[in-house]
């Protein structure tokens, strides 16, 4: 599906060398399919804070890479301390189904758990774990609405809304930096349609042609409450070996 | 003595190239809520954990000391093992913890590492858990493993001492004694325990099998009656615990259907001794059978609520009508779980239901993170037996600890 996609993005980007305008789904696919990495090691840092500036820090160490049809993920987390050494690994299919497996050092088993809770939010944060995946292009109506500069990026800005009127958000209007096709800034809007949260761009990191958004940060308006998200020590396109991915390691952790 | 073997742990440890400490301290006071409103419990524990690496070797060690008032300081060893690293093959040497098995709360496959009863099914399962001196090999072949498990000498299920309100004894109506002679299984080489599993997590779905030649962790209560007459009438019963060999099979899997996780985990057990009415109407016999153990388990969310099920049966197979236990003995066990205030809140409710007896321990519970790894937990056991059942009914094993009935709080702080 994402080949596909890639095909269709060259053909787009051969399409703007002539000057044709782009829509609203030809600007989010190609946001979808800039270049990846295959791998990627990197330190997550979460800081969560309330409206009286309290902050939560969770720490994570994460892995990623792509095995053709399917990206993998492990994640271990190191702060707070009642939950260190939890691991959590996802193996996300191209079909868009997902398998999740968690890994909790109390009970000493690895437990197979539903992908279908994507609306819940990950760790307390304010993502939920929808947010922190590729949302599919085919799966909102995308419009273009306008195009505008904010600190020095030239943006589209597209409204997307879902085709499956159940989803979390009503809708969500998207700022997508031109010549990066990264996401400068991201509204989204609950079932009333009432602003919920903000995405910001706040640091990105580039790696040859790939792009790591570095740290961003999401503030929900509705209840004054915001989490950053920081990676440090990136490392794209790392030999990462394949048995990274496997109860074996979920239960050994990071060494 | 417990200053010792902790200086000599952290000793050892500090002697590998890296060493990560951590832990909990824990305070856990609980009080019966029926009768005099007694303290089932009063607690301070402090739980140590050791890790200690270098190259493809890693050491580890779980110390906890536990104090209640007016007794002795008790020191427990739960883990201590090395781990060493090979390319496709692990090996862990030493006391530790071994958890097989998709079931929740539920001991089918999950059978390598024996029980400590002594609080009942009430502590947290990783200390209902006893560790076991043992080799455990793992070979790995892409995402699917093979565990070879031996366990050179025998450790039996921890009961709870007589004087606990968590203690069941037979029950007669004339003096008994009890020999523990027999009890002890010699450590020889003849009487180690094996284990090995084929397991996989692959897209779709995950699976165990498992096979054992292990003893019994729980005893067989051998029965000697002494008869006075004549008529003969029965003037006593002397109990010798004894543990037989057991041998088992058995498999689990998980799979998510429709957004739910479906579980299943069963085992067939050859050799089971089962206490059985004598002559004259006594449980004073043992009938050896064989008996299949199986589960299957939902798990699933509504809303922000986790909810989770399962169904449990035991099943005596060339049942005989003189068995005292039924021959199918049925449970269930239910769990909802939300979180609140950005997860620092969490109500939960878990339940088991015997269905034969109409019994039940009923566990609620809410605990609050204060500050990231402080967390105060309040909550009740409440056991329900049936109002219509006489006297001398068997209660069924919740029923039976009806005047039990307590509320609790745990306040603990990880580090």
């Amino acid at each position: 599906m994402k080949n596909l996609l890639i095909i269709s993005t060259i053909l787009i980007l051969a399409g703007t060398i002539f000057g044709q305008q782009l829509n609203g789904t030809e600007i989010i696919e190609m946001t979808y399919s800039r270049p990846t990495s295959n791998t990627m090691e990197a330190n997550l840092s979460m800081i969560l804070e309330n409206s009286r500036g309290d902050q939560r820090v969770r720490e994570i160490k994460q892995f990623t890479k792509e095995f053709g049809d399917v990206e993998k993920k492990l994640m271990v987390f190191l702060k707070p301390n009642d939950v260190k050494n939890t691991t959590f690994m996802s193996w996300s299919f191209e079909d868009g189904s997902e398998d999740q497996w968690i890994y909790l050092p109390a009970l000493k088993k690895v437990k197979r758990i539903s992908s279908d809770s994507n609306s819940d939010y990950f760790m307390g944060s304010d993502f939920t774990y929808e947010d922190l995946g590729d949302r599919h292009p085919s799966e909102d109506r995308h419009k273009l609405t306008g195009e505008v500069s904010i600190d020095g990026h030239d943006c589209y800005i597209v409204e997307s809304i879902p085709n499956d009127e159940e989803y979390m958000y009503s809708k969500t209007i998207t700022w997508v930096i031109k010549d990066k096709w990264i996401g400068y800034k991201k509204e989204f809007y609950d079932e009333d349609e009432e602003l919920l949260k903000e995405l910001s761009l706040v640091n990105f990191d580039e790696h040859g042609d790939v792009i790591v958004l570095t740290e961003v940060k999401m503030n929900n308006v509705q209840n004054d409450h915001s989490t950053i998200m920081r990676l440090s020590d990136v490392e794209v396109n790392k030999a990462i070996a394949d048995n990274k991915f496997t109860e074996r390691m979920m239960k050994r952790g990071i060494r | 003595m417990i200053r010792q073997i902790l200086t000599t742990i952290l000793l050892a440890g500090s002697l590998l190239g890296q060493v990560e400490f951590g832990g909990y301290a824990r305070n856990y006071i609980g009080v019966l809520t029926e009768g005099d409103q007694e303290f089932a419990i009063i607690q301070n524990t402090l739980d140590l954990t050791l890790q200690g690496w270098s190259g493809s070797v890693s050491y580890f060690a779980n110390p906890t000391i536990y104090q209640s008032p007016g007794k002795d300081l008790s020191f427990d060893l739960s883990e201590i093992y090395l781990d060493m690293y090979f390319n496709n093959t692990d090996i862990r040497l030493g006391r530790q913890q071994i958890i097989w098995g998709k079931g929740d709360g539920v001991f089918i496959t999950d059978i390598v590492s024996p029980k400590d009863l002594s609080e009942f099914l009430l502590p947290d399962f990783d200390e209902i858990r006893t560790g076991i001196t043992a080799l455990k090999l793992n070979q790995y072949i892409g995402d699917q493993t093979f565990e070879f498990v031996y366990i050179p000498t025998f450790t039996s299920t921890v009961f709870a001492d007589t004087s606990s309100i968590w203690s069941r004894t037979p029950d007669f109506p004339v003096p008994m004694t009890t020999d523990y002679s027999e009890k002890d299984i010699p450590a020889m080489l003849e009487n180690s325990e094996v284990f090995a599993k084929f397991s996989g997590i692959l897209p779709f779905m995950d699976y165990e099998i498992m096979a054992g030649y292990m003893w019994d962790d729980d005893p067989s209560m051998h029965i000697t009656p002494t008869y006075l007459g004549p008529p003969p009438a029965l003037s006593g019963v002397t109990l010798s615990p004894q543990h037989h060999r057991l041998s088992v099979a058995g498999g689990s899997f998980s799979t998510e259907l429709a957004g739910m996780v479906l579980r299943g985990e069963g085992a067939y057990y050859i050799g089971k001794h089962f206490q059985a009415q004598n002559a004259m109407d006594y449980p004073i016999d043992l009938l050896e059978k064989d008996y299949f153990h199986y589960l299957l388990g939902l798990d699933f969310s509504k809303g922000s609520t986790r909810f989770s099920t399962q169904f449990i049966q035991q099943a005596i197979m060339d049942y005989d009508e003189l068995i005292v236990q039924e021959e199918a003995m049925n449970t269930l066990t239910f769990l909802a779980n939300r979180t609140f205030l950005r997860e620092t809140l969490t109500a939960q409710i878990f339940a088991y239901a015997g269905l034969n007896k109409s019994d039940a321990l009923i566990r609620p519970t809410l605990s609050y993170d204060l500050a990231d790894g402080f967390e105060v937990l309040g909550g009740a056991n409440i056991f329900v037996k049936d109002a219509n059942l006489g006297d001398e009914e068997d209660p069924g094993q919740f029923g039976y600890f009806d005047n039990n009935d307590m509320v609790y709080l745990k306040v603990k702080y990880s580090f």
